[in-house]
């Protein structure tokens, strides 16, 4: 499943959506609003272009379910403002053995963080500040060129 | 023949909407859309030396700038993604 939202999501409710019989593990991947300690904003702000995103989405979940044979795996990723410590995206990754489904659920948020067509603002006040790309996570997204080609 | 040109990120910050539709006499490539709209605007011409900018044609990346432009078609300027 794969999902664009504006709406907070429930992570028993994601994991009672991907719960199988077949599965021995889950991974899970929350990624939330954080203080920084540098910068004192009041939150973000997720922008998307989401015919793109959905379609750059279910290619990475492609590739990992082939890759890792996950059994399946859920990405929900929220759009628009969003306060402190509130949730930005969960990834699920389901899969009859432990090794698989944690590699799969780090590969897919680095993968999102890389390629996938969303972008974030730092909010303050009324002043939204587009934040600059990492080189850190372009370079982690690359580590993974020798395990998924 | 219409097109549409999206904007996101700093770019639609900065152009101050989020997209632009266009009506252009005939079928035209991509490297020349790009004179095209740097001539109406200076503004793209700022976009287009960005080379950190990617360039999408209905969903999908533009990788060979003399594909055509054909009436209906979806261009959109991406900025690095920032995402997760």
């Amino acid at each position: 499943m794969v999902i664009i939202t504006k709406e907070n999501f429930n992570l028993e409710d994601e994991f009672k959506k991907i719960h199988s019989k077949r599965n021995g593990a889950y991974s899970f991947f929350l990624g939330t609003v954080r203080q920084d300690i540098n910068s004192n904003i009041d939150g973000i702000f997720l922008e998307c272009y989401e015919d793109l995103a959905i379609r750059q989405l279910n290619k990475i979940k492609e590739d990992c379910i082939k890759k890792w044979e996950l059994t399946d795996c859920t990405i929900i990723h929220r759009i628009g403002d969003l306060k402190i410590s509130e949730r930005i995206v969960l990834v699920i990754a389901a899969a009859p053995h432990r090794s698989d489904c944690i590699k799969a659920c780090e590969y897919i948020i680095d993968a999102l963080k890389a390629n996938v067509a969303l972008w974030k603002f730092k909010i303050k006040g009324k002043e939204k500040k587009p934040v600059d790309q990492k080189k850190k996570d372009i370079d982690k997204y690359l580590s993974w060129s020798q395990v998924i080609r | 023949m219409k097109i549409t040109i999206k904007y996101f990120s700093w770019v639609r910050v900065k152009i101050q909407k989020s997209h632009d539709l266009f009506e252009l006499p005939d079928v035209i490539t991509f490297s020349k859309l790009k004179k095209e709209l740097i001539k109406k605007n200076s503004f793209y011409d700022e976009v287009f030396k960005d080379s950190s900018i990617k360039y999408f044609l209905n969903l999908k990346e533009i990788i060979d700038e003399n594909i055509p432009i054909n009436d209906g078609d979806e261009i959109a300027l991406l900025p690095p993604v920032t995402g997760g």
